[in-house]
């Protein structure tokens, strides 16, 4: 197995920017870590949970699909080469789930060239990262499975370096790696896992809300007190990795011309669901709760889950930011109680 | 939860109580629950006698909005209104929260003094979680006044009449001869500007084509200018009126401080950099003050601070030292040392004792009548702000809320023939608008609501200009409209 020292992990971004942009954990001047563009002051490696998944690398938050000129259209695919270090294995389930959706049955050629040009490296997670990490419930870390280009374990003065592809392998080169012996190596992985696991709770009410869901324990009613409380910003939606639903709208600048987009959207909008007539199928804001969870718990399509248990990754975004405390975390505790 | 709102707002359904009024009767119905407070003893004797006064004259006033009276001026029957007056009474802590409902009548001020009125008599005030709270409809309307963006104060309300207030900014400013003289509230300025008498306006951050009364009239007033300048994130409907706009930079693209409606200051660091041209509005004055001839000596928002520091008494102990990384300073805090004041009036009124002023109803300015017979109330929906200058580039809130619509009671509607998102025509005594109807028992029947926000059918060319005679707020709740299906 591959070695790299940690003071060399500079000289990988450097040479890694060179090529294509890089995403990595920076600090702010705030002090917030977030996923942004590489640069040797902001760069760190003392990070958490970066507070908005790097979804938006594949997905942005709107993007200009058409261009529309002289009542002429062209279709606009935007795409660069990028490579995400340092994200967590939960957003890579994020990525990997919302990937095999947006190609499943028809090609989302948007989010397709932006696939194509993505590099991941994966920092694998040493402990939970905060009270509302439950990846080991949801099977997603806190090491990643597959469908990484490199994944990193960080053993202090070293990482250990897992390749998961053939990029993964070129994205080495030219850089000064270290080689152990493959069994011993093994060994540390397997250690830092079972560290890693023990210090993730887990949460069994997932598998018996999931379990109420499936057999239609819970009544409509069950859902109201989550209505009643939720105050439909859709924060929970934006900050999911696995959502992926948007709205196309139209951007005219005079007659005949203008911009065709799509933006993130949420299902917890009125408007999401409702038709031309003015009739919502979903005409409350229990029943787009209850859609919203039924969909990540129970609905999710087979093949999209990937190895995960379901459409929920278990990041623990939407119970850090709910300002009302209606995460998935609280509900799933909530449906298991009832 | 005790609701008081002629409609049926989000709020209500999660109220123990919703009392729905006539518009603009307010005074009445708190007066009502005052007269019922005195007469079965519920009053905090207590507090009445050590810390107020006037309260003989109160109870002369209240003694005339017995639960029959007060039920014929605003519906609300005597059953309600005694549940009501108990509810808060004898509740072991209460807090009155208001916003616009309260204030744009030309009643405005006698509301809130009956609203302080009510809390006092109670005793619900000076103590944590009771009080009388309005609620802002931005961020910063508490630190913009805070600041002296007022006609007639300096910042901390230090008054522009008091030769020695006018004395210390001129020493401060290094200027002589500063006016002493009040200045024009935005509802003169508007007047004046149409009479000719006022020649010039700088507006920053407004609006007035789409949110002041009587929009034809803004209309006329802005265009009689010599010159306007509009200072503003967006081209919003009055910047395109300007001689000059001058971009200014969005709340996450400058530094500074908010202070909210608990009187909290609290540091906000910009995330992003203002694009193109654009500038924070300090930078912005600092350079047309240069270009007059008066250079400013700040370099930066923390310079600002630092000089708000030393000449405002309540702001004095609010550095930029103490708001980094804490969770902001409540004012008065007079020093460094002190900790803020979260509670005002604690033990002690800051006038001394609190004094009763008892307020007589008065009807709104246009009452419906034989031709305009229904009464127009205006507000918000909770997907668009204010005049939509921010939220309608907003692709997703344009598909929650795209257009106005006036919302009608069912039983109205059927009446005029009117069906769900017929085309209507609203005409006021100044003006009309056309847009959809909306069959809602939202409102009463005789009352018609909606909202302020869209240009396509601006409401506000149908308000009543009418003001309080104090506070010079506009009637925006209530005006006389009628209503015709359009074909």
């Amino acid at each position: 197995m591959k070695t790299l020292a940690k003071k060399d992990i500079r000289q990988a971004l450097r040479l890694w920017a060179e090529k294509q942009d890089v995403l990595c954990p920076v600090k702010t001047e705030q002090g917030d870590c977030i996923f942004g563009t590489f640069s040797e002051e902001a760069f760190t490696l003392d990070y958490q949970k970066p507070p908005l998944s790097p979804k938006s690398v594949l997905f942005p938050q709107a993007e200009i699909i058409f261009d529309v000129k002289n009542h002429q259209y062209r279709e606009v695919i935007q795409a660069k080469k990028v490579l995400i270090f340092g994200l967590r294995a939960c957003d890579l389930m994020g990525l990997r789930q919302a990937s095999h959706f947006m190609m499943r049955d028809r090609e989302d050629v948007y989010y397709q060239a932006k696939q194509n040009l993505t590099s991941t490296v994966v920092m694998a997670c040493p402990q939970a990262q905060n009270e509302t990490c439950f990846c080991t419930t949801m099977r997603s870390g806190p090491a990643a499975g597959k469908g990484f280009d490199l994944q990193l374990y960080d053993m202090g003065e070293e990482f250990l370096i897992e390749v998961g592809s053939t990029r993964g392998g070129e994205l080495l080169l030219g850089l000064p790696c270290g080689e152990v012996d493959d069994a011993a190596a093994a060994k540390q992985v397997k250690a830092f896992q079972q560290k890693a696991i023990k210090s993730v709770k887990e949460v069994p009410a997932v598998r018996s809300a999931m379990k109420k869901l499936e057999d239609r324990k819970v009544s409509e009613e069950d859902w109201n007190d989550f209505g009643a409380k939720c105050i439909a910003c859709g924060g929970c939606s934006f900050v999911c990795p696995t959502c992926t639903c948007f709205n196309v709208y139209d951007q005219p600048v005079s007659s005949g011309n203008g911009l065709r987009l799509r933006a993130w959207d949420a299902c917890l909008y009125g408007g999401f669901t409702r038709e031309a007539s003015g009739h919502n199928p979903r005409p409350n804001q229990a029943l787009r709760l209850k859609r919203r969870h039924e969909h990540k718990l129970l609905d999710y399509h087979r093949e999209d889950i990937q190895d995960g248990l379901c459409g929920c990754v278990g990041c623990g975004r939407c119970s850090d930011y709910c300002p009302v405390h209606i995460g998935t975390l609280e509900v799933v505790q909530a449906i298991a109680e009832k | 939860m005790l609701v008081l709102d002629p409609r049926e707002v989000q709020l209500a359904k999660f109220a123990d109580l919703h009392m729905r009024q006539a518009i603009g009767t307010d005074v009445a119905v708190l007066n009502g629950m005052m007269n019922i407070i005195i007469e079965e003893g519920l009053y905090d004797k207590e507090f009445v006698e050590k810390r107020t006064e006037n309260f003989e004259q109160l109870k002369e006033v209240v003694r005339q909005y017995p639960p029959n009276v007060v039920e014929k001026i605003s519906g609300i029957s005597t059953v309600f209104l005694k549940k009501a007056a108990r509810m808060y009474a004898k509740a072991d802590k209460a807090m009155i929260v208001y916003a616009m409902g309260i204030t744009q009548h030309t009643t405005g001020v006698d509301n809130v003094k009956s609203c302080a009125n009510l809390a006092m008599l109670t005793g619900h005030l000076g103590r944590p979680a009771v009080g009388v709270n309005p609620l802002r409809g931005q961020n910063n309307v508490q630190g913009a006044c805070d600041m002296g963006g007022l006609p007639n104060v300096y910042s901390g309300y230090q008054p522009v009449i008091d030769p020695a207030v006018k004395k210390k900014f001129e020493e401060a400013w290094n200027v002589e001869g500063l006016d002493d003289k009040v200045g024009l509230t935005i509802t003169d300025m508007m007047t004046a500007a149409q009479k000719g008498d006022l020649k010039a306006l700088y507006i920053m951050g407004e609006n007035p084509l789409m949110s002041d009364p009587d929009a034809s009239h803004i209309e006329q007033a802005l265009s009689n200018l010599d010159f306007l300048v509009v200072q503003d994130i967006f081209l919003s409907e009055t910047a395109r009126k300007a001689d000059v706009v001058l971009p200014a930079a969005s709340f996450a693209e400058k530094d500074g401080t908010y202070t909210n409606t608990e009187r909290r200051v609290q540091l906000a660091s910009a995330a992003v950099s203002p694009p193109g041209q654009a500038r924070p509005d300090w930078q912005i004055i600092c350079e047309m003050s240069k270009l007059a001839g008066y250079p400013m000596p700040y370099q930066s928002p923390a310079d600002v601070l630092k000089e708000i520091n030393a000449l405002t008494p309540s702001y004095a102990g609010i550095t930029l030292k103490r708001l980094v990384g804490g969770y902001g300073l409540q004012w008065p805090c007079p020093n460094e040392d002190h900790p803020g004041t979260p509670v005002l009036h604690q033990g002690k009124f800051s006038k001394g004792l609190g004094t009763f002023m008892p307020c007589e109803f008065k009807p709104p300015a246009e009452m419906p009548d034989e031709e305009y017979n229904f009464m127009l109330t205006t507000g918000r929906v909770y997907y668009q702000y204010h005049t939509g200058t921010m939220s309608r580039r907003v692709s997703i809130l344009e598909r929650e809320a795209p257009e106005a619509l006036l919302e009608i009671n069912p039983e109205d509607a059927k009446q005029i023939g009117i069906r769900n998102n017929d085309k209507v025509e609203v005409t006021s005594r100044r003006g009309s608008v056309i847009l959809k109807a909306q069959l809602t028992e939202r409102v009463p029947p005789k009352v018609v609501f909606s909202t302020f926000h869209f240009s396509e059918s601006c409401i506000n060319l149908l308000t009543n200009p009418a003001c309080d005679p104090v506070a010079k707020i506009p009637e925006y709740k209530g005006c006389a409209v009628k209503i015709r299906r359009c074909v």
